[in-house]
């Protein structure tokens, strides 16, 4: 394994979901550089093809249903040729965590991550704009509750607190003239659609899309004092105010480097990011170039240094595997997978957000990400595997222990492990001796066997 | 277009329900001798706690509903990816499954009798039947949409012959979904990739196409479903435009249905026991002015609740009455020619 592969396994683990061997040599032939940029402009990689979906999957045309909804989503993680625009939206998904459990409205969750894929590479300020009209986080957040003469502080808190700048940065008043400046930002047949949302209607012929409306008869026009400023803000001056304040680019900066670097903080590469934030007027395609480019994510220390989610876990090993390329009704095994894993994606457990890092791993968890990665590379009909089995026999026919794991890791997205797990997975090799090919499926058993040893190690549940 | 006002709406059937008085995700109809509706509930994801509710109701026209048969599952009998239905001539029933990739006969008051198929591309295998049409023979064609081809068999499942492979030349198909049999035995196919309705004679031959890639009047988005009428008028489901279009034999636009649904009764008798909801719905505003992008048509019909959302089959009776399932909005929307 080169130096230039290790790198680049690295960053398709952080800016998608991994990479099979094959794949990383065409990025490296490509170069660094070059990958980065490809990466950051998903818009010049072709779309899913959305048509067989729906055609085979009658209940992801509708998105009714959560699990449709969570299906619909691993098939696009693990099939997308735009790995950034998916990993994206899975970045801001898990920062202005939306949940389907109060709004029982899949759909509407699925409408809230199209734009995270549309806008996540976007302007900052631009993406909060969509945020604050989109249907489900007005509805979450109850903003539909907020009025001219009761307002409702619940969005312009969380805007404050949890999507743009953090605790400790804004004052009590300034939460209260936040909220007033969305009061009247509302849903289309907001009492209709309260009820059905409370009764969990479905009736009679499913859900209905919710539609922004803004009511001006409904909204606070007085002068507000905001972070220092004064004016008859609305929403949209509100989030012009947010995104130039210097908090906003500490803030993002903090969550971008958690969630694509290290789950360990590190001020000084935060700092560089912010400034990058702030240099490019809250620009989050050039942070990321920043980010991707940078001497800290190139390092060895970077590597490795996360906890990979549940989703992260999942799709990344039915790519490597293969055989998921079209619809076929057993995605949602894989999507539930991740459920019992701990991360219900489009239905994250509060505001919050998952707690993510080491958080993703306790003794239930680690049982559920070990069986699952196992079942799906241990299918020896997959095309993944099959051509794992065949770039190994390709080392000869007779392949000794050690070269046996080297190949499994290097096939297994260029893994690195200690020498301890080395060492380990060494023995358990060389208690069957040299890998034969002579005897075919004894052979292709051992591969599998150890691909599998190797996705329950530690090092695999890193990204 | 000719005439706008060629096809007006009548009534809707349907009411969202995992059993019993309503449907779930139907995708097709078919009737029997007696005029009685069958309805394919696809229902998804394949869930343990939803897998039973795969089943197809049985109802009238005037929306008595008098039954159900079948039940998801893989064993003999039971349904995974159910995809289409048709009757014999002697009102037994064909049900076509994407999944198992097998063809499963009932008796019309859904006694299962036998099934056929097995998986594959050689001759007579099938790799997903999408749809299926019996001709005047009682010999039946199957749409072998991931092989890309038309196959015919007999009642039992004997392999007679097979036309088409993968193109977009003249007879030859993408992923073919709907197909169905004029009275003189020509055969139409929804050549649902290359956006298109064929027509070939019954021995395979190519006679005809119509159709192109688009949003305009005559062109189609991944056409699902075609039913033709004595007249040789086509009524082709428009899947991927939401909307129904309406075309005569020579293949100009005679009208475009894109939806009209009002309640029928089964909601009605929902909001008549839920008396608040059914208040606050009269109060909404159903037809909101939408801003979504016009290519996402679909996003409109998921937004305008009385749009087809995904019509998937286009059935006709005797009685001049169309039949559209409207898959994603749980209802068979009925029209008539005015």
């Amino acid at each position: 394994m080169t130096q230039d592969t290790a790198l680049m396994a690295h960053l398709l683990r952080r800016a998608g979901f991994g990479a099979t061997k094959d794949e990383l040599e065409q990025y490296v032939a490509k170069g660094y550089e070059a990958t980065v940029e490809e990466l950051i402009h998903p818009e010049l990689a072709p779309q899913l093809d959305e048509d067989v979906i729906r055609r085979y999957h009658v209940d992801q045309n509708s998105l009714m249903l959560i699990e449709s909804c969570q299906a619909y989503w691993m098939y696009r993680m693990i099939n997308t040729k735009r790995p950034l625009e998916e990993k994206v939206a899975l970045f801001w998904h898990g920062l202005f965590a939306t949940a389907y459990g109060k709004l029982n409205h899949a759909k509407a969750v699925v409408n809230q991550t199209n734009t995270f894929r549309r806008q996540g590479l976007g302007s900052f300020a631009n993406l909060l704009r969509e945020l604050s009209r989109d249907p489900a986080m007005i509805f979450w957040l109850d903003n539909k509750d907020n009025h001219k003469d009761a307002p409702n502080e619940n969005f312009g808190r969380e805007l404050l607190e949890l999507f743009s700048m953090g605790i400790g940065t804004y004052t009590e008043e300034d939460v209260k003239s936040c909220a007033k400046a969305f009061t009247g930002w509302t849903i289309q047949n907001a009492d209709y659609m309260s009820i059905r949302a409370s009764r969990d209607s479905i009736w009679p012929s499913g859900r209905i899309d919710w539609q922004f409306v803004y009511l001006p008869e409904d909204h606070d026009d007085s002068e507000k004092q905001f972070l220092g400023h004064t004016g008859r803000f609305n929403g949209d001056d509100i989030i012009d105010i947010i995104t130039q304040h210097p908090a906003s680019s500490w803030f993002i900066a903090g969550q971008l480097y958690k969630f694509f670097v290290s789950d360990n903080p590190n001020e000084a590469a935060t700092q560089f990011l912010a400034e990058e934030y702030r240099k490019s007027k809250g620009d989050i395609r050039s942070v990321m170039r920043s980010l991707f480019l940078s001497d800290f994510f190139r390092s060895e220390e970077a590597r490795f240094a996360r906890v990979k989610s549940p989703a992260e876990l999942v799709a990344g090993t039915a790519r490597l595997a293969g055989g998921r390329q079209f619809p076929e009704w057993s995605i949602v095994m894989l999507s539930n997978d991740a459920n019992f894993m701990g991360q219900e994606i489009l239905n994250p457990p509060t505001v919050e957000g998952w707690h993510t890092g080491q958080e993703w791993v306790d003794t239930g968890t680690l049982v559920e990400r070990v069986n699952s990665a196992t079942l799906e590379i241990g299918d020896i009909t997959k095309p993944g595997v099959q051509a794992i089995i065949a770039n190994i026999r390709d080392k000869g026919p007779i392949v000794s222990p050690k070269t046996l794991v080297e190949a499994c890791l290097e096939e297994l997205g260029c893994l690195s492990v200690s020498e301890g797990t080395f060492n380990s997975l060494e023995s358990h090799a060389k208690t069957e001796g040299d890998l034969e090919f002579h005897d075919l499926a004894c052979a292709e058993g051992r591969i599998v066997e150890m691909l599998q040893l190797i996705l329950s190690t530690r090092e695999y549940q890193m990204a | 277009m000719t005439t706008k006002t060629a096809f007006s709406y009548s009534h809707t059937i349907g009411f969202l329900s995992n059993r019993y008085k309503g449907f779930q995700n139907p995708v097709d109809v078919a009737m029997d001798s007696q005029g009685l509706l069958y309805v394919i509930n696809r229902v998804g994801p394949e869930l343990t706690v939803r897998i039973p509710y795969k089943r197809i109701t049985i109802c009238t026209v005037d929306e008595e509903y008098l039954g159900e048969i079948s039940t998801g599952g893989m064993n003999d009998g039971q349904m995974w990816w159910p995809s289409a239905l048709a009757f014999d001539s002697d009102d037994k029933l064909y049900v076509a499954d994407e999944a198992l990739n097998r063809i499963s006969i009932f008796t019309k008051d859904g006694e299962f009798l036998s099934q056929w198929g097995t998986p594959g591309s050689g001759p007579g295998q099938l790799d997903r039947p999408s749809g299926i049409a019996f001709d005047s023979s009682d010999n039946l064609l199957v749409t072998d949409s991931l092989n890309h081809r038309v196959q015919k068999f007999n009642r039992n499942g004997s392999f007679i012959g097979a036309w088409g492979e993968m193109g977009d030349g003249p007879g030859q198909f993408n992923m073919p979904w709907g197909i169905t049999i004029d009275k003189s035995g020509d055969v139409y196919v929804a050549d649902w990739r290359n956006d298109r309705i064929q027509k070939l004679d019954s021995n395979g031959k190519f006679i005809a196409q119509w159709g192109s890639s688009g949003e305009g009047e005559g062109q189609f988005n991944r056409p699902a479903a075609v039913a033709v009428d004595d007249y040789g008028n086509m009524y082709v489901a428009d899947w991927g435009n939401e909307r129904v279009q309406i075309l005569d034999r020579q293949g100009q636009v005679l009208d475009i249905l894109r939806g009209d649904s009002v309640d029928s009764t089964w909601a009605d008798d929902y909001f008549q026991a839920n008396p608040n909801e059914g208040a606050a719905r009269l109060a909404a505003d159903l037809e909101p002015v939408i801003d979504v992008p016009q290519e996402l048509l679909r996003e409109t019909s998921a937004n305008v609740e009385k749009l087809f959302w995904g019509p998937t089959a286009v059935k006709l009776d005797d009685q001049g009455r169309v039949y559209i399932v409207d898959s994603c909005r749980h209802r068979l929307q009925i029209y008539r020619k005015s």
